[in-house]
C-alpha cells in the first residue's frame, strides 16, 4: 500500500495509491513554466476555491463576469493565477474563449495557463476520489526545488482548441512519448499537449482510475470491481452534472 | 457514447436519458440507479446524501465496486475541467456518433462552441 493510504477504509487498489504518489510526487517537482513551490501552491489555491465567496455569488449568477469582486485567495499567487485556479475549480462549464483570451491578455503565457489547468485537474482528480469515499484530503507534497524547463514544443500550433497543441506527426524526440502509438490521440489528450510532462502524469491518473487506453474499448473483458457500463454510466453522468459535452 | 457501445456488444441497449437526469431509474445496467446517487451526491455538497448514497453503493458492490466507482467520479470531474479549460471539440467520428442522442436529450448546449 503506497505511503499515501497508510489505513484506509477500504481497500484502495496498489496500482491507484502507487498512481497517487506519483501524481503527488509530480505537483512537488519544478514543471515546465512553474516551480515546485509555485505548482504546491496552485494545488493548495485548487482547496480553496471551494470556500470561495466570490465563486460561489458568481456559480449563481445568470453571467459569472456580472459579478466582480475578489477571490477568497491564500494570497501566495498572483491574481490572474487565482482566477484560473478559482474558475477552472468552481465554475468551469462557463468558461468561454473570451475569457481564456482575457487571461492570456492578462499577463499568463499558454504554456503556464495549461500547466495550472493540469494540476487543478490533477488535484480534482484525487480529491473527489476521497470525498467519495469519505476519506480526509491527503496532505499536500512539499515542493521539491528546482527551475522549470522552459520547453515549449516547436511543434505546437493553433488547432480545434483555445490553446495551442501538439499533433501526433509534430511530436519530436524533445517532447518524449506522449501519445498512444497504436491509435489516435482523443482530444482530451492532445489539449495539454503543450505542456508534454503533464500529458504524462494526467493519463497515469486515467490509467489507474479509469482504464488503460486499450482496455476503454474492450467490452468483452472487465479490468475493474465495476464492469465497463457501470463505469460509462458513471462517467456520463458526471459529465452531464458538469455539463460538460465532451 | 462508450456506454451505448458497451451495451451494442452485450446486446443491451442502455436508457440514455438517466445520464441527464431526464429519466430515474437505471437505465438497464446493474445497480445504475445507486450509482447515479453516489455521483451525485459526491459532486454535491451534501454530506448528509453522500453517506447513504455511499452505503448504498457498498452495499451493492462491496468494498473495491465502491473504491473503483469513486475514482471513475474522481477522474470525470477532473477530465471535464480539463475539456472545458482547453476548448477542445468533439472529435469528428465521435460527433457523427452521437449526433443522434445529442438532439434527443439536447445536449449540445453544453458545447464549448456555444459559449460566449
Amino acid at each position: 500500500m503506497s505511503e499515501l493510504y497508510t489505513r484506509p477504509a477500504y481497500p484502495i487498489r496498489e496500482d491507484l495509491a502507487a498512481a497517487h504518489s506519483r501524481a503527488w510526487a509530480h505537483i512537488a517537482l519544478p514543471g515546465t513554466w512553474w516551480d515546485g513551490a509555485v505548482r504546491v501552491a496552485i494545488a493548495a489555491e485548487t482547496r480553496q476555491a471551494l470556500g470561495c465567496a466570490l465563486c460561489r455569488e458568481r456559480k449563481v449568477a445568470l453571467s459569472p463576469s456580472a459579478v466582480a469582486g475578489h477571490h477568497d485567495s491564500l494570497g501566495q499567487l498572483p491574481e490572474i493565477v487565482v482566477e484560473v485556479v478559482h474558475r477552472v475549480r468552481t465554475d468551469p462549464s462557463r468558461l468561454g474563449e473570451r475569457w481564456y483570451r482575457g487571461v492570456i491578455v492578462n499577463g499568463l503565457t499558454e504554456g503556464e495557463y495549461v500547466e495550472i489547468v493540469s494540476v487543478v485537474a490533477h488535484v480534482a482528480t484525487v480529491d473527489t476520489m476521497a470525498r467519495g469515499l469519505g476519506l480526509e484530503a491527503l496532505p499536500l507534497p512539499d515542493p521539491q526545488p528546482g527551475s522549470p524547463s522552459h520547453h515549449r514544443p516547436q511543434g505546437a500550433k493553433r488547432g480545434g482548441a483555445w490553446v495551442p497543441w501538439v499533433e501526433p506527426a509534430d511530436a519530436s524526440a524533445a517532447e518524449g512519448r506522449i501519445y498512444p502509438v497504436d491509435r489516435p490521440p482523443a482530444n482530451i489528450m492532445k489539449a495539454m499537449s503543450l505542456v508534454p510532462d503533464e500529458v504524462r502524469s494526467f493519463f497515469d491518473l486515467v490509467t489507474h482510475q479509469y482504464l488503460p487506453g486499450a482496455a476503454m474499448r474492450d467490452f468483452a473483458h472487465e479490468y475493474r470491481a465495476i464492469t465497463h457500463a457501470q463505469i460509462e454510466l458513471l462517467a456520463a453522468r458526471v459529465s452531464a452534472l458538469n455539463r460538460c459535452l465532451y | 457514447m462508450l456506454l451505448r457501445a458497451s451495451g451494442s456488444t452485450h446486446n443491451k441497449t442502455y436508457q440514455l436519458a438517466t445520464v441527464t437526469g431526464a429519466a430515474e431509474g437505471d437505465g438497464g445496467v446493474p445497480s445504475g440507479d445507486l450509482l447515479i446517487a453516489f455521483a451525485e451526491a459526491v459532486l454535491g455538497e451534501d454530506d448528509r446524501a453522500l453517506t447513504p448514497a455511499r452505503a448504498a453503493l457498498m452495499a451493492a458492490l462491496g468494498p473495491p465496486g465502491l473504491v473503483d466507482a469513486a475514482a471513475v467520479v474522481g477522474l470525470f470531474n477532473a477530465i471535464d475541467r480539463v475539456a472545458d479549460a482547453t476548448g477542445i471539440p468533439l472529435e469528428p467520428e465521435k460527433a457523427a456518433a452521437s449526433a443522434d442522442f445529442r438532439a434527443d436529450l439536447d445536449l449540445d448546449r453544453f458545447s464549448v462552441a456555444a459559449r460566449d
